[in-house]
């Protein structure tokens, strides 16, 4: 049985302000976790942090000592037109095993080349990052996360600006990760995604509240995470009755 | 043939296409991972940085190398100072740096005595007065540049496509960054007497991004880059013989050119096989 994650009272900080208080959490093993918020509400700095990307202010992390953590983050630094084929991205995923020196072998090449299948990308293997729409992308980084050797895939908005084709396709990836014995943690603003997630995370600056989709995603906390203007006309499909900013 | 011959017949013409050569294989690696990285502001900057060194070298008397590594040094310690202890963004720092040092490189050769002629050679290098010391030393610089280009391969990609990743991946970013920055430092030192200051920076800047138009990966923009800054040596050299134009500044006008070449070649060849798929289509 995998472990859970948990972080207890963490306080983390971006230069000089702070940007998740004090927070207690569990993210639990083999399951999706959404985690869920506003803009700057610290949804991308509590991934990074459990990813050894940030120091903890105070507080404390538990993470398994077996959690092989891949990160699939929202941005890249390398210009969209240099020259850098798909198959080449998505080998990048191996060099966390290889390190400097060591060459693929026919098992990373096949490691690889089913990461491409299961995106969809594998008939755009030759293709440059530069030819590819904004969505296929997306799918080459998450392939890319998933050719390096996890069992915890973290996933910064992996769905957000994505054409259908793409979304479903990531989407698809995302729920069937927990068969594989994996465990996934993403970052949306979806509240219909974070619906259909095992285990949601509440973010405003710290965590609002954890658990169950149906514990998390009510009217109060949600108001209380966006603020009552957000939720003024609900068009999220999950019957969170209306409220008035105005009378709030 | 003699055209392409003659300027090369005099042991002096080949030690300066040689030296050529060596910088311009020093910075098309280095260049290349430069263009990748965005960093190309940083480079305009730094073989500007390395002039008060230089400078100082000559004041003082002793050896030029040792004086540019220095400032280098300086330079890529006080940006990532002002960076680190600022808001203020790295393109500041940068840009600050640029001024400064260049400007005191500027007030310490107006205290030399030939102070235009030692500008000049500065600036522009004087590829015709490589000696054969002057090529061994090169030599060694362009081998250290090479060799640790290619073991550093996949830390420096990594650490151009996300600096984050690189960590994760256990790439070591930033000991791969100072690194990097070593080398900017080592093929400018190595190549400014061939091509001057200034102009080693169209070599580190020009080739490579004239390879990114045509390379389908990293490794071949490095040795396409090598290529075109290889050929723009040889016949800047040859050109500057013939019609007595300055050795450095003809190598380096060279590169510019192929670029806008490859550019409009490579705007034909998309416009007419998009043509084609319409025909095709129709």
């Amino acid at each position: 049985m995998p472990s859970n994650l948990s972080a207890h009272n963490i306080t983390i900080r971006r230069g000089e302000n702070v940007v998740v208080e004090n927070s207690t959490f569990d993210i639990p093993a083999g399951k999706i976790t959404a985690v869920i918020g506003p803009n700057g509400s610290g949804k991308s700095t509590i991934l990074h942090a459990i990813a050894g990307l940030l120091e903890l202010e105070s507080g404390h992390l538990e993470i398994p000592t077996d959690a092989e953590i891949s990160y699939v983050m929202q941005y890249t630094a390398i210009p969209v037109d240099a020259p850098l084929t798909v198959r080449e991205a998505v080998e990048m995923g191996r060099w966390n095993q290889l390190g400097i020196f060591k060459r693929l072998s026919k098992a990373d090449r096949e490691i690889v080349a089913a990461a491409m299948d299961r995106l969809a990308i594998g008939d755009l293997s030759k293709r440059h990052l530069s030819e590819l729409s904004g969505g296929q992308r997306q799918r080459v980084y998450v392939a890319q996360g998933i050719a390096q050797t996890h069992n915890w895939l973290f996933l910064d908005e992996p769905l957000t600006g994505l054409d259908i084709n793409s979304a479903a396709v990531i989407d698809e990836l995302i729920h069937d990760e927990p068969a594989r014995g994996h465990s996934v943690v993403l970052t949306t603003h979806d509240l219909a995604e974070a619906q259909a997630a095992d285990y949601v995370i509440l973010m405003a600056g710290r965590v609002v509240a954890h658990g169950a989709p149906a514990e998390v995603l009510t009217a109060e906390n949600l108001a209380t995470a966006y603020g009552l203007a957000a939720l003024h006309h609900d068009h999220s499909g999950l019957g969170i009755p209306d409220l008035d900013p105005h009378h709030g | 043939m003699e055209f392409f011959l003659e300027p090369f017949a005099l042991g002096f013409q080949q030690r300066a296409l040689m030296g050529g050569l060596l910088a311009a294989i020093m910075t098309a690696v280095v260049g290349t991972w430069l263009v990748l990285r965005g960093m190309s502001f940083f480079g305009d900057a730094f073989v500007h940085g390395v002039i008060p060194g230089i400078a100082a070298a000559a004041f003082f008397d002793f050896n030029p190398l040792i004086g540019a590594a220095i400032a280098a040094f300086l330079m890529v310690l006080l940006i990532e100072v002002i960076h680190r202890q600022t808001t203020l963004s790295e393109d500041t720092a940068i840009g600050l740096l640029f001024v400064g040092m260049l400007a005191l490189g500027v007030v310490i050769v107006s205290k030399v005595d030939s102070y235009s002629g030692s500008i000049t050679t500065i600036l522009f290098g004087d590829a015709l007065g490589v000696t054969a010391t002057d090529l061994r030393t090169q030599l060694v610089l362009a081998v250290v540049v090479i060799v640790a280009g290619l073991l550093m391969y996949r830390p420096l990609l990594a650490l151009a496509f996300n600096r984050d990743k690189a960590t994760m991946w256990k790439l070591h970013p930033g000991r791969t960054h100072a690194i990097f920055m070593a080398l900017v430092a080592i093929s400018v030192i190595g190549s400014y007497q061939s091509v001057g200051t200034l102009l080693v920076f169209g070599f580190l800047v020009g080739p490579p991004a004239a390879a990114a138009l045509i390379s389908r990966s990293v490794k071949t923009m490095m040795l396409f880059a090598a290529g075109i800054s290889s050929f723009s040596v040889w016949l800047g050299l040859t050109l500057s013989y013939h019609f007595s134009t300055a050795g450095s500044a003809t190598m380096a006008v060279i590169p510019v050119f192929i670029f806008f070449i490859l550019l409009i070649w490579k705007r034909f060849s998309a416009r007419s096989s998009s043509r084609k798929v319409e025909v095709s289509n129709a």
